[in-house]
């Protein structure tokens, strides 16, 4: 699943520990099996993610980041899943900021039974920055 | 082996519930809303049992004839009116008997979901030991609502029960007499039994108020679509199933008409009442009636031993098996700046905002009620100022992993 169009692009993933079957997933080194340019950073649930924290994947040569949690409606903490994704969509403080590329940021909700669609949706996204996302003119 | 048994549970319930996905979509799932479908019944049934109780008479004399007028036979050949006084009476009627049995399907599939997920330990403990009264509640509800109705059935129901509480030591005879207002059944009987019914179920309520006095946002609305087949279920079998009273006179005078011969099986009612008069046997409902069939086929004994140790080991259940509970989030008072948002966004309860000294930098702070703490983080993701965190995943070596993998992947 390595990007043709150019240089491998990483890809900086937090997950939430009851979402995906991370234990089936990751290699030794923190990367997913199925694609080794993405890396996984695991949270116990989706709503301890800082939105700073993706802004500091990004600019730190992280080419994109996400964050993975467990469906919505079925987060083992109730509510994670909710606050993430209204941070990320600037309805919950603390917010991302404005001039974070949003295109750079995913977001998905999955169940532990979940790793295909999770790969394909991975794949998507991956393929929604090539080719790569215009720089912020500001 | 206990915690084995909840992880096993855990992944057949999203195995079903993945299966069930492919059929309702993620979004209309009913068991992502399974908490609150016996709210939302509950309002069904409210709304329907007010209109019962406008035209219910609880006396002796009146009571089985006044559920009959509002639920009487149909009129044979005449599809329109279901009821005999009160227009689409038995209809309303068919809601609440159909809404009760759904409340309590509704009400063990919220447990089951609970349980089967491990979501009723350690800090959910207030919610799951509530969540046992409401069962016993509605349980307690259910049963007083057979006894309105003041069929024979009724009657059985009554005596069963003077005998359950005459089994309880020393306040047994009292608790039996408190049951019916006195010695004997008097008008005063069924006066009690629609306050048993209706005032337990006002005290529902109350007991729902601790059911979430801990969790934030309670989900208390389905999704619309899960809204609309829960009604739409309960009205198709309250429609074709109206609740209404067949005697055998009346089947006898009626039963050649195939609508009514096939209602014959879901008699709401009996014959009426006759104090003194106790029948061989009765029809058990598959919802409500299971402690009156263990109190008949094992006993008196038997049904307290299984009832209470039921009930018993219902509420031990959130204590055992006990985590490690060392990931309890931590306030850094001096970074703390009082901004509220971890206690806004703590998913159940446990960050309060307390004043600060006088003369303090800033005017309030967050304090963790360590009981209450799901170690979730979701406080770690809402604070601003890195002035909450979970002490054995601190935001400054998550972020320093993240400059690590980021360092080895260029």
């Amino acid at each position: 699943m390595s990007d043709p169009a150019g240089p491998a692009r990483t890809i900086i993933g937090f997950v939430c520990e009851r979402s995906l079957p991370l234990e089936y997933m990751l290699d030794g080194h923190n990367a997913l099996q199925d694609d080794p340019n993405t890396k996984i950073i695991v949270v116990p649930c989706s709503g301890m993610v800082k939105p700073t924290q993706l802004e500091l994947a990004l600019a730190n040569g992280a080419d994109a980041t996400f964050v993975c949690g467990c469906a919505i409606g079925d987060c083992h903490y109730r509510t994670g899943n909710l606050m993430i994704r209204e941070r990320l969509e600037g309805k919950r403080n603390p917010k991302l900021r404005k001039t974070t590329d949003r295109r750079k940021v995913g977001l998905f909700f999955v169940t532990m039974k979940d790793k295909a669609p999770f790969l394909e949706a991975l794949a998507a996204f991956r393929a929604s920055l090539n080719p790569p996302a215009e720089p912020v003119e500001d | 082996m206990y915690r084995k048994f909840l992880r096993l549970t855990k992944n057949l319930t999203v195995s079903l519930e993945k299966s069930l996905n492919l059929l309702t979509t993620q979004e209309h799932n009913p068991l992502y809303f399974h908490g609150a479908l016996p709210l939302y019944t509950f309002w069904l049934l409210i709304f329907s049992g007010i209109l019962l109780w406008m035209y219910y008479i609880p006396t002796l004399e009146r009571a089985w004839s006044s559920v009959n007028y509002i639920s009487a036979l149909p009129t044979p050949g005449d599809p329109i009116n279901l009821a005999g006084g009160i227009p689409y009476g038995a209809v309303i009627r068919g809601i609440h008997r159909w809404g009760a049995a759904a409340m309590m399907i509704v009400t063990l599939l919220h447990m089951l979901r609970v349980y089967f997920t491990d979501r009723h330990r350690s800090w959910r403990w207030l919610p799951w030991v509530s969540g046992v009264a409401l069962l016993v509640v509605v349980l307690l509800v259910g049963l007083s609502g057979y006894l309105l109705v003041w069929d024979a059935r009724a009657y059985y129901l009554v005596v069963a029960s003077q005998h359950f509480l005459n089994a309880i030591p020393v306040l047994g005879g009292a608790l039996a007499s408190f049951l019916v207002g006195g010695e004997g059944i008097t008008d005063y009987t069924l006066t009690r039994f629609l306050f048993f019914h209706v005032g337990t179920a006002v005290f529902i309520f109350w007991l729902v108020w601790m059911h979430f006095i801990r969790l934030k946002e309670p989900v208390v609305t389905p999704s619309r679509a899960t809204n609309f087949l829960l009604i739409g279920f309960i009205l198709v079998a309250a429609g074709t199933l109206p609740a209404i009273n067949i005697t055998h006179e009346l089947l006898a005078k009626y039963g050649a008409d195939p609508r009514i011969a096939a209602q014959a099986a879901y008699v709401a009612s009996d014959a009426p009442a006759q104090i003194g008069t106790l029948v061989d046997t009765i029809r058990y409902d598959a919802w409500y009636m299971f402690p009156f069939w263990l109190i008949q086929n094992l006993g008196v004994g038997w049904a307290w031993i299984i009832l209470g140790g039921a009930t018993a080991l219902l509420c031990v259940a959130p204590f055992y098996p006990k985590d490690r509970r060392a990931n309890i989030a931590e306030v850094l008072e001096a970074k703390c700046t009082g901004c509220t948002f971890c206690s806004l966004d703590c998913p159940f309860e446990a960050i309060t905002m307390v004043e600060r000294a006088p003369g303090s930098k800033f005017k309030l702070i967050a304090v963790v009620q360590a009981a209450r703490c799901s170690e979730c983080g979701i406080c770690v993701g809402a604070c601003p100022f890195q002035a909450i965190e979970l002490p054995e995943l601190q935001s400054k070596t998550l972020e320093a992993d993240l400059l690590a993998l980021l360092k080895k992947g260029a």
